[in-house]
């Protein structure tokens, strides 16, 4: 089933007078249960189209449909629905509430769908739990380290059951160790039949995803798949 | 939605008390407004007080003819020139109106009262047997003096409830003798305690005696008063006989104007209001600008607030926040401050009305604390307002590229 179909996508800023195409006629299909890797230099796009399949950004020109809806017909308040019920974004420098515990942290997006306390407290502990936090609930994030931290925040990513998982650059702020095992939850949630769109400039953190979309000056220059390991 | 509120409720809560120096420096502003919007709204019940007991005590069916009005705006040798109140009014007015129900002449003048070894100066008033009903204050122990020691003059006094605490204690007064400027006179009645008269001095301190006394004793000159008491519902009618009954006394012509002057408690009415006014207009503007300051005390640790917060804005908006959500998140937190602000207000008015009722009849009552929180409410929605629009329409982009 196709989750995610963009036509003929252009982004267009005008910087002084001149104008910019950052996307410039993107056409792309993401399935349902796909692992995906954005790939480009910086200044290519990556960051626009990851803005803009996250439903944070709409496109100046196209058609986006996301599970056949039309994203770029929709107002503010129906945009940050989707996001909270459909998409889970995990960024590079984690972004969580430095005054809140990892759990009230999870229970963010199940506040704003408007989940009862009792019901979001058992949510966001078994996510926790799932990706190996179940000791580290109430901890803040300054009595976290870094991958424990992206494991917070891939928890909460998780807890609306999304249909997408956005990972922006999501070991760029870790050490190698850290990071290896941020990605290993990334493949077994890949496993578990989520679909995940990794935007990434690292090509050993590409492998890991199964399809490769190269993009450079705001168009797509590759868009391979890579075999099963 | 009520879901939504409490959890915008506790984050904010949460935000003040992680910023407790600034959320109190910006409280101060409107805990000082609070203060002062209860503190004049209870200044002025108690002025209304205040000044209700006096004018009971005045009487509102009481006309008062002298040669000066209350609050004329006369120069004083024109009111000199007048001629004098004279007695002989007091029965051609009771012959001529049919209003007046009681015509009591006062003389009234400083003396020295004494007994033993105690001596305190006080006002005396000289005047007839009418004069109780013209008061509104009773007679507590012993009688008021008759109309015959009224016509013979005799030597016998009615005193205040202080006069008769100072020389007499607990002991009974009736039928004793005190000097008055050193003559003897006899105590027979002693009027109830009425406090202070607009809070300014006290009644209580002083001595009535029969007008024939007065005159024979302490000179007839001085200057004399009618207290003419008519019935309430006729008190239009019953000034426009006096006054034409008096300019007939007084043989006056139709083009001539009135040499004398007939005050009632309305003159304090009016003069009172216009005070009331006065200090209510100048407190309300003080408190308004009090609350303004305040106000943009906790708007301007908003717009800090929201700028501090630009980031969080972005996480909010990005795992799915509605610009809505959002403006009433920052909305909370500034109507929380305002909020708990003008409670800790409320609880200074409140313990401060206390100690000031102690010389002041000062209560703080409920429809004023009511109003003053929602008068704080109202500020914070204001003062919140464009801070919260600001931080809801942010861009989800920006704000989470923010550093």
């Amino acid at each position: 089933m196709i989750l995610i179909e963009l036509k003929s996508i252009y982004k267009i800023y005008n910087v002084g007078g001149e104008e910019v195409r950052a996307l410039d006629g993107i056409d792309l299909d993401i399935k349902e249960n796909e692992y995906l890797a954005i790939m480009g230099p910086s200044g290519s796009g990556k960051s626009t189209l990851m803005n803009m399949i996250g439903c944070l950004d709409t496109p100046s020109s196209g058609i986006y449909q996301f599970e056949g809806e039309m994203v770029q017909e929709m107002d503010d308040d129906q945009l940050a629905s989707i996001r909270n019920r459909k998409i889970g974004f995990v960024f590079q420098t984690f972004n969580l509430l430095p005054k809140a515990t990892a759990q009230q942290n999870v229970e963010i997006p199940l506040i704003y769908g408007n989940i009862r306390k009792a019901e979001r407290v058992k949510v966001a502990a078994k996510v926790l739990e799932d990706v190996g936090l179940a000791d580290r609930m109430h901890h803040k994030p300054n009595e976290l380290s870094g991958g424990q931290r992206q494991r917070v925040a891939i928890a909460r990513a998780l807890v609306n059951r999304p249909s997408i998982i956005l990972a922006d650059e999501p070991t760029g702020n870790l050490d190698s160790k850290s990071g290896h095992e941020i990605m290993k939850i990334l493949d077994q949630l890949y496993q578990d039949g989520n679909t995940i769109i990794l935007v990434t400039h690292e090509d050993d953190i590409a492998q890991h995803a199964r399809r490769i979309i190269r993009l450079l000056d705001g168009k797509i220059i590759e868009d391979s798949a890579i075999k099963e390991k | 939605m009520i879901l939504l509120f409490l959890e915008n409720f506790l984050i904010s809560l949460s935000s003040i008390f992680a910023n407790k120096t600034r959320s109190i420096l910006t409280a101060l502003g409107i805990i000082i407004g609070v203060v002062s919007v209860t503190m004049m709204g209870t200044l002025i019940s108690g002025l209304d007080k205040t000044f209700e007991s006096s004018m009971s005590w005045l009487g509102k069916d009481i006309l008062y003819i002298s040669r000066y009005e209350w609050f004329g705006d006369m120069e004083w040798w024109e009111v000199r020139n007048r001629p004098r109140i004279r007695s002989e009014y007091v029965d051609k007015i009771k012959e001529r109106s049919k209003y007046a129900l009681a015509v009591a002449p006062v003389m009234q003048r400083g003396a020295s009262l004494s007994m033993d070894e105690k001596e305190t100066r006080t006002e005396i008033f000289g005047t007839n047997n009418d004069y109780m009903e013209t008061i509104t204050t009773n007679i507590v122990q012993g009688r008021f003096f008759s109309k015959n020691e009224d016509r013979s003059g005799a030597r016998v006094t009615v005193i205040g409830d202080g006069i008769k605490e100072a020389f007499f204690g607990e002991n009974d007064p009736i039928g004793k003798y005190i000097k008055i400027d050193n003559v003897k006179f006899r105590v027979i009645g002693v009027l109830e305690k009425q406090g202070k008269f607009l809070g300014l001095f006290s009644v209580d301190k002083q001595a009535i005696l029969p007008i024939g006394a007065y005159n024979r004793i302490f000179s007839k000159r001085g200057w004399m008063r009618l207290s003419i008491k008519i019935p309430e519902n006729k008190i239009e009618e019953g000034l426009d006989e006096i006054s034409s009954v008096m300019r007939h006394l007084r043989g006056l012509k139709p083009n001539q104007k009135n040499d004398f002057a007939i005050n009632q408690t309305k003159a304090f009415e009016k003069n009172y209001n216009t005070l009331k006014l006065a200090i209510g207009g100048t407190g309300t503007f003080i408190t308004l600008l009090s609350l303004i300051v305040g106000g943009i005390g906790v708007m301007n640790i908003m717009f800090v607030s929201v700028k501090e917060r630009t980031k969080e804005i972005g996480v909010r908006k990005a795992i799915g926040a509605t610009k809505g959500m959002i403006l009433g998140q920052f909305l909370m937190e500034a109507v929380s401050i305002c909020l708990i602000a003008g409670l800790m207000g409320l609880s200074i008015s409140y313990v401060l009305s206390i100690l000031l009722n102690k010389i002041f009849p000062s209560t703080l009552d409920l429809g004023l604390a009511i109003f003053s929180i929602l008068i704080s409410i109202i500020v914070g929605v204001v003062s919140g307002a464009i801070p919260s629009y600001q931080a809801a329409n942010l861009d989800p982009i920006d704000s989470l590229r923010y550093e």
